[in-house]
């Protein structure tokens, strides 16, 4: 089975639970039904949270070189020069 | 050339607009995720006449407001796409 027909199965699966319980089918506390009936919103905004989060904390962490930087820009100053010199517009 | 760095051969760390804009998103996105647990998961836990039950909206608007910023963002990210094709397009029409 591919991958896709995983997940789209695993979501199937869930999601008739979750309609099923919504909508009755056992007999839950008042708070329990309150707690479940946004779930499906709810994972979704903590999987966005998640993902914000750690583009965050890799953006915070990410090991800048100034040095390679600077060095990287003079290169393409020299390489721009020697291109247009031998007649290549940019 | 110079000779080649080691797998960590990074410089300093973060610099500090980074680091600023990191963390802040850390953050953001740490009270978005309690207030929003607090929300869904724990008040209906808590008696209803409580005090707290006063910081939050109704229970509708805990499904409605995600839903309408997610749409939103794909308005936006649709918008953003078009604006994008339709200067490709003047450019090649520039262009012949």
């Amino acid at each position: 089975m591919t991958k896709l027909a995983q997940w789209l199965w695993a979501l199937a699966l869930l999601g008739s639970a979750w309609a099923a319980l919504t909508l009755g089918a056992l007999d839950l506390p008042s708070s329990c039904r309150e707690v479940l009936w946004p779930l499906p919103a709810y994972l979704l905004v903590t999987a966005g949270c998640y993902a914000l989060a750690t583009v965050g904390y890799r953006v915070a962490t990410f090991h800048d070189c100034e040095d390679a930087a600077r060095e990287l820009q003079s290169q393409i100053q020299e390489a721009r020069a020697d291109l247009s010199r031998r007649g290549m517009r940019f | 050339m110079e000779a080649k760095r080691d797998a960590l051969g990074d410089g300093e760390e973060a610099t500090g607009t980074d680091q600023v804009v990191g963390l802040g998103l850390v953050a953001v996105s740490l009270i978005i995720f309690t207030y929003y647990t607090a929300w869904v998961i724990l008040l209906p836990f808590i008696d209803s006449q409580h005090v707290i039950h006063k910081y939050f909206l109704p229970r509708a608007y805990a499904v409605a407001i995600p839903l309408a910023a997610g749409l939103l963002l794909l308005l936006f990210v649709g918008l953003f796409i078009t604006y994008v094709m339709l200067k490709n397009q003047k450019v090649t029409k520039k262009a012949q």
